[in-house]
């Protein structure tokens, strides 16, 4: 740990300066984020339509499932905000659409808006949709966009399946309506073929078959019936607005709002970001070898002092590089100017 | 100035500091290899030589990396190894160069003989005394602590050799303990960029 507290004081102001940096930074776009946001909210309260007016289809949005009206319905906003065709209808009713045309990668865009929309619960029956963005008027643009979708969806998908529905009933009541004819003309040939006293096994026959007009002819109405409300009950909710009704509509912020959140995590970020590279100079720094970078850095070396300082030989400056210097002065040193070993000549 | 003064005037300040502490016997020797201890000693040999107008010897008592002698082409010759183990005598051994006034001692045959502090106390007693200046080529401490730690003990100055921005710290750090003298070594900076010390407050501060 020492080591590292050395290496930690002695690039104490390198330190500091990275880490002034990297978190004012950090501050200074958190705030212009926090400062530059704007979110709008719309509120919405919901309720479960009725089971009489309710579709059958386990696939329909508006199914009856074991959630709250307003889970259900906040799902289904979040599960249509997960497609890319949804998001793009969206944008294209508002004034992002010129934007999402030009943009150069439409899915890095679409995610872009993804990420701004939030759909939350308060509750049984009441939920929020909002959308954060820079520019204020742009959010209740896009909240009512993505509700003004999401209607058009809903009421797509229910008069699909109650398209697909009447048919099917009409196929049913198609049948129903041969057996009950069927059933009237058996009945009827009983009858003209036994004109006098019915004997008991007779009197027996046609009770059965008039048995099997009666329950045709009841089918035929229940299906009657089924048919009336498959058409009628999403006229009826549709005119009738309750299940799913804007309390509050989303309004022009004019103070910024909404930015909180993502201002505290690119804070969070810089000062996490700075002291992990803070931490990791430090580290390199006492794990790399260190040097003696000149000669006020012998003092790290005391007891033993600096002598000397020789200067390092450049072509440019000394004509010589250290191998040519090498060489150099052993072609001075070892010249044999005729010397012999032992005799001191010059 | 001549380009051999100019190449000697490198050396300049760290001879004319050996020569103003009245050092006689000194060693260079380092924590690696490749620090340029065998220049330097080379190089202070030729300066001293020309400043104190008196024979300087160059003892090659490198047993790892014997450059010096390679040098001077003095490979197949008695040397160092030999005079110690008492096969030759100085006479034959040490070879000197009239125009540079230095004298050499190559190293000899290294397999011959281990430095041990009783010969080479013998050596500086009897064979280097007629000389004014001696100065030896050390192997690094790391690599041959047994060849450096008796001239240690003998010289009056022993010189660690370090890269400027090159030689690891703890490596020199490592070095200096191995070596544990009564008086710790001096440094001398050696491939410095710039020479930024004071000259007498260095001398003023090594005589103190």
């Amino acid at each position: 740990m020492r080591p590292y507290l050395t290496t930690a004081h002695r690039y104490r102001w390198l330190l500091g300066a990275v880490l002034a940096i990297i978190w004012g930074a950090g501050i200074v776009a958190a705030y212009t984020e926090y400062a530059t946001t704007f979110e709008s909210e719309a509120t919405i309260w919901v309720l479960r339509a009725s089971p009489e007016l309710a579709t059958t289809s386990p696939d329909d949005p508006n199914a009856t499932v074991i959630q709250t009206a307003a889970s259900q319905q906040a799902d289904l906003l979040n599960q249509l905000l997960q497609t890319k065709e949804f998001l793009r209808d969206v944008v294209r009713q508002t004034s992002l659409r010129a934007a999402l045309a030009a943009a150069p990668d439409e899915t890095k865009f679409l995610a872009g808006v993804q990420k701004s929309f939030r759909v939350q619960t308060h509750g049984n029956n009441l939920l929020t949709v909002s959308f954060a963005a820079h520019d204020p008027p742009l959010g209740p643009e896009m909240v009512n966009a993505i509700l003004a979708v999401r209607a058009d969806r809903v009421a797509q998908a229910s008069t699909t399946f109650t398209t697909i529905t009447n048919t099917l009933y009409q196929k049913q009541l198609q049948v129903a309506q041969a057996q009950a004819l069927d059933a009237q003309r058996a009945l009827d040939e009983f009858d003209a073929s036994h004109p006098g006293a019915l004997s008991d096994i007779e009197q027996h026959l046609k009770d059965q078959l008039r048995l099997t007009l009666d329950y045709a002819q009841i089918r035929l109405g229940d299906l009657r019936g089924r048919i009336n409300q498959a058409a009628l009950a999403p006229a009826i909710l549709s005119v009738s607005g309750m299940e799913f009704q804007v309390v509050d509509q989303p309004q022009v912020e004019t103070s910024p709002r909404g930015g909180t959140r993502s201002a505290a995590m690119i804070g969070a970020v810089a000062i996490a970001a700075g002291c992990a590279l803070a931490a990791l100079l430090v580290v390199i720094g006492t794990l790399l070898p260190a040097h003696v970078s000149g000669p006020a850095d012998v003092s790290r070396l005391a007891p033993a002092r600096l002598f000397a300082a020789v200067p390092r030989v450049t072509r440019a400056g000394g004509g010589a590089s250290p191998g040519d210097l090498r060489t150099s002065l052993a072609a001075i040193a070892f010249a044999d100017g005729g010397a012999r070993n032992g005799e001191v000549s010059g | 100035m001549s380009a051999p003064a100019s190449l000697m005037a490198t050396f300049d300040g760290l001879a004319s500091r050996v020569d103003a502490m009245g050092f006689r016997t000194i060693g260079f020797t380092s924590a690696l290899l490749g620090e340029g201890v065998s220049t330097l000693a080379l190089g202070t040999a030729l300066s001293l030589a020309a400043m104190r107008r008196g024979s300087v010897l160059l003892v090659d008592a490198n047993w790892i990396h014997p450059s010096l002698t390679r040098d001077a082409r003095l490979e197949s010759s008695v040397g160092l190894a030999e005079l110690l183990a008492d096969r030759a005598d100085a006479a034959a051994c040490i070879r000197r160069y009239a125009p540079s006034r230095v004298a050499f001692l190559p190293l000899g045959d290294g397999m011959g003989a281990r430095p041990t502090l009783r010969g080479l106390a013998s050596f500086v007693a009897k064979e280097a005394v007629s000389f004014e200046t001696v100065i030896v080529d050390l192997p690094p401490v790391l690599a041959g602590e047994t060849f450096v730690l008796p001239w240690a003990a003998l010289v009056d100055q022993l010189f660690v050799v370090l890269r400027e921005g090159a030689t690891p710290l703890p490596l020199i750090q490592q070095a200096l303990g191995k070596l544990s003298l009564a008086a710790p070594p001096y440094i001398v900076l050696n491939r410095a960029r710039g020479s930024s010390v004071d000259v007498p407050a260095a001398l003023l501060a090594a005589r103190a």
